[in-house]
């Protein structure tokens, strides 16, 4: 994985940042970011394996996705022990390398919004990583609730 | 190496209340035949229910059904099927089907179970809690007596925000035999009267928390691009002021417009059509086309204003609160009003201002009076069938609007062969599970559909799809018995799938400039999923192995040709139907000429026609031993033919 694990100022200027945003207003509270980041991720539906999660107040109408911020200055990266959190040189996404995640859980409670997430089969934490650039959630969001955006993008090209 | 395989969750829960166990039995063995939903659950109650049980003894059995699909990525995934003796059924109680949507079907398969079946009645007010680890019958004494909302949110508060739930009013409670099983705001389950078969068990809730729970899927790849085909081929729009109903009338489109807050879905599913609709003093709820059925009278007794607004959403919110069928309250709420100005309603204190119709009193007063069985509400609360019974010269009123089995016409019928020969034929209001023949056929009256069909495209597809376009031609009774077969097959499939009525079968495309559908979307769907091979004509023969055992159950429990039938008053012209009733009566007058009989002659013809097509007896209504063995329900085949 070609990751940024420490992030300089300079870096911070010149690379890509890319997130799933939300716009609440459209959410129906279907669900299927969560059903389809699942399948994608593990070929199953399981819901507790969705890198998206909706949380859904059926009584007031209101249905929130919430998903990864691909912090531009992530406190998870800043929490790792082990290194094992970088930014990806071409999607911006904040990555795990679970080669080096020991499961120590220090990112999880350092994560402001709840969406480092943790597998406890595999004793290792896991997020959104923007399937590489084009995540599903987005694509299969019916009512486009879910987009992507793109901040201080500069190519290279 | 043995194929991949998904889409069950593996085991049916059996829950019995009366001896307050649980055990647990695999699914396979209703899978390969009967698929899942109306299949396997029609399979459990021709061999569980008899006869002689009526629908609010302990005897009775209740079954919530998933199918492979359910809860899955497939669009329109979010349903099951509730099965059992239906205490609404009329004249006489028969095993029925009636669906339910939102969100609780996939929490119940990520919970281990494809099934739930409720048996036996508890002595105590109950309620069920089922996790992926154990199965809990709980005391629900403190719950008993609350309405849907208030008694989900307790439940969230004892068992986590992500639990779902489905519970019954004090309408359930009281045994009304048109109350209904409730989820978050607005799913019901509401045709068969099921809530009173739960409220007969004293079970009040059964919430499921699946967390941390999945669902196989055999072929992943597959099922995510079929899944993205088949949405674009749908070409959902969104639903906006055509989910008040078919033809809106300005006050709905006003109301919706000023009151929606954003829209609402089942688990899954693209077409998101439900409003979220919030007016200010009521509780804001989900909304369907059927949910504005007290507009018209609050505005005729109020004038537009927030006063009309209020008692017409009361209307709604009222019914969800206290459990009961919306769908009905449609029908009871104009025949009230005919009653009572024809004099013919007799009792001294009716339980709420009954000349005040339209107004927010009467409303209120009269779902307080019907969940409470107090005053004229105690009659009513059996449905209006029974309840005009009971009144002398009322059924002439009645039978107008109703015409069969007790259930308020849902689409003009008269001038319609295709949809009076499927409620002939049916056990219940046929109508929420052939939207889409409805959608392609009514667009030759010109109906103003959301699928923006013209006559040539209606046209073209009625021959892909049935062979001819004189299926879809309502000016005669010609091809209407194989097309009604034929979709009656496709739906029981679809049905057991699980899947959404609205979507499937996929008659119309949205998207595309021909508007043609694509009927084997379903089969495509079963096979990457599940990963047993399936093509849409094996599909639609469990289809009709599934409609034939449950032909066979009404059989037994006494179903003749004689029964398979409209009531009288379909056979003789009407007078002109007053617009207001029509109105309250949901998307109903459509045709051009909602007031002519249905000629008997050419129906029984058609009827003839259709049993033979079936290979059933067209003396008796009953399958001839050979169908049954092409089908290979044996089960049927002994207790019919035993020699």
């Amino acid at each position: 994985m070609d990751l940024l694990t420490k992030l300089g100022f300079s870096e911070l200027n010149t690379r890509t940042r890319r997130t799933v945003v939300v716009n609440p207003q459209a959410c129906t509270g279907c669900r299927t970011c969560e059903t389809v980041c699942s399948l994608v991720k593990t070929g199953k539906i399981y819901p507790q394996m969705a890198r998206i999660q909706v949380a859904r107040k059926p009584f007031e109408g209101r249905f929130t996705p919430h998903a990864c911020r691909q912090c531009s200055v992530p406190e998870c990266l800043r929490a790792c022990p082990s290194g094992a959190i970088g930014v990806s040189r071409t999607t911006g996404a904040v990555l795990i390398d679970p080669k080096k995640c020991d499961g120590c859980g220090n990112c999880i409670k350092a994560c402001p919004y709840d969406m480092m997430l943790f597998d406890a089969d595999k004793q290792k934490a896991f997020k959104c990583d923007l399937c590489a650039g084009q995540p599903r959630c987005v694509k299969y969001c019916p009512t486009h609730a879910l987009g992507l955006a793109e901040f201080g993008a500069r190519r290279k090209e | 190496m043995t194929a991949k395989s998904g889409g069950w969750s593996g085991h049916i829960l059996r829950v019995n209340v009366t001896d307050r166990n649980w055990t647990k039995i695999p699914t396979k063995q209703y899978a390969q035949r009967f698929i899942g939903g109306v299949g396997l659950a029609t399979k459990v109650a021709w061999d569980e229910i008899p006869q002689q049980v009526s629908a609010l003894d302990p005897e009775n059995k209740l079954i919530f059904a998933t199918g492979p699909l359910t809860g899955t990525l497939v669009p329109g995934s979010g349903r099951l099927e509730v099965i059992g003796k239906s205490p609404r059924t009329y004249p006489r109680e028969v095993v029925t089907r009636s669906g339910l949507g939102g969100h609780w079907g996939k929490e119940l398969k990520n919970a281990g179970y494809d099934a739930l079946i409720l048996e036996g009645a508890a002595e105590m007010p109950t309620y069920i809690l089922i996790t992926r680890e154990e199965v809990k019958i709980l005391d629900a004494g403190n719950l008993w007596g609350l309405d849907t909302y208030a008694t989900q949110k307790r439940l969230q508060e004892m068992h986590g925000l992500d639990c779902q739930t489905v519970c019954i009013g004090p309408a359930g409670e009281n045994q009304c035999r048109i109350a209904t099983i409730m989820s978050e705001t607005s799913f019901a389950s509401g045709k068969s009267g099921f809530g009173a078969v739960m409220g007969a068990k004293k079970i009040k809730a059964v919430v499921v928390d699946g967390r941390g729970g999945c669902i196989d899927i055999a072929h992943p790849g597959k099922l995510l691009k079929l899944a993205d085909h088949y949405r674009h081929l749908l070409g959902v729009a969104p639903m906006r002021e055509w989910t008040t109903g078919g033809e809106p009338s300005e006050h709905r489109i006003n109301f919706f417009r000023k009151y929606r807050t954003g829209n609402a879905s089942c688990f899954g599913c693209p077409l998101q059509c439900w409003a979220f609709i919030n007016v200010p003093g009521t509780a804001p709820s989900q909304s369907g086309c059927v949910n504005y059925y007290y507009l018209e009278p609050a505005v005729q007794y109020y004038g537009e204003s927030i006063e009309a607004d209020r008692a017409a959403w009361l209307g709604n919110v009222l019914c969800n609160q206290y459990g009961l069928d919306t769908f009905e309250l449609a029908g009871i709420v104009p025949l009230i009003r005919d009653l009572h100005q024809a004099g013919l309603i007799k009792i001294k204190d009716p339980g709420f201002p009954i000349g005040e119709f339209g107004s927010i009193e009467f409303i209120s007063g009269l779902i307080e009076a019907l969940a409470r069985r107090r005053g004229l509400g105690d009659l009513l609360a059996d449905g209006g069938a029974a309840a005009v019974e009971k009144m002398p010269g009322a059924w002439s009123i009645y039978e107008k609007y109703y015409p069969a089995h007790g259930q308020l016409e849902h689409n003009s019928v008269r001038d319609y062969p295709g949809i009076a020969l499927f409620w002939a034929l049916d056990s219940r209001d046929p109508l929420i599970d052939h939207h889409a023949y409805r959608h392609l056929s009514v667009t030759r009256q010109g109906w103003p559909t959301p699928h923006k069909l013209n006559i040539a495209q209606a046209d073209a597809i009625s021959e892909k799809i049935f062979g001819t376009k004189t299926a879809i031609d309502h000016g005669t009774y010609a091809e209407k018995a194989r097309v009604v077969a034929l979709c009656q097959n496709k739906s029981a499939a679809r049905n057991s799938l699980v899947l959404c009525d609205f979507l499937y079968p996929i008659f119309i495309s949205q998207s595309r400039d021909d508007r043609m559908g694509d009927t084997s979307a379903e089969s495509h769907f079963f096979t990457a999923v599940t990963g047993r091979d399936m093509n849409e004509d094996e599909l639609d023969k469990i289809g009709e192995r599934i409609f034939n055992l449950d032909r066979a159950i009404l059989v037994r429990d006494g179903r003749t040709r004689r029964e398979d039938t409209l009531y009288e008053a379909y056979f003789r012209d009407t007078d002109s139907i007053d617009p207001a009733i029509s109105q309250s009566k949901h998307h109903l007058v459509l045709s051009v000429d909602h007031t002519k009989a249905v000629p008997r002659d050419i129906f029984e013809e058609a009827k003839t026609e259709y049993y033979r097509l079936r290979g059933w007896d067209p003396g008796t209504g009953r399958p001839i031993r050979k169908t049954l063995v092409g089908l290979e329900l044996t089960e049927v085949v002994k207790e019919f033919y035993p020699d």
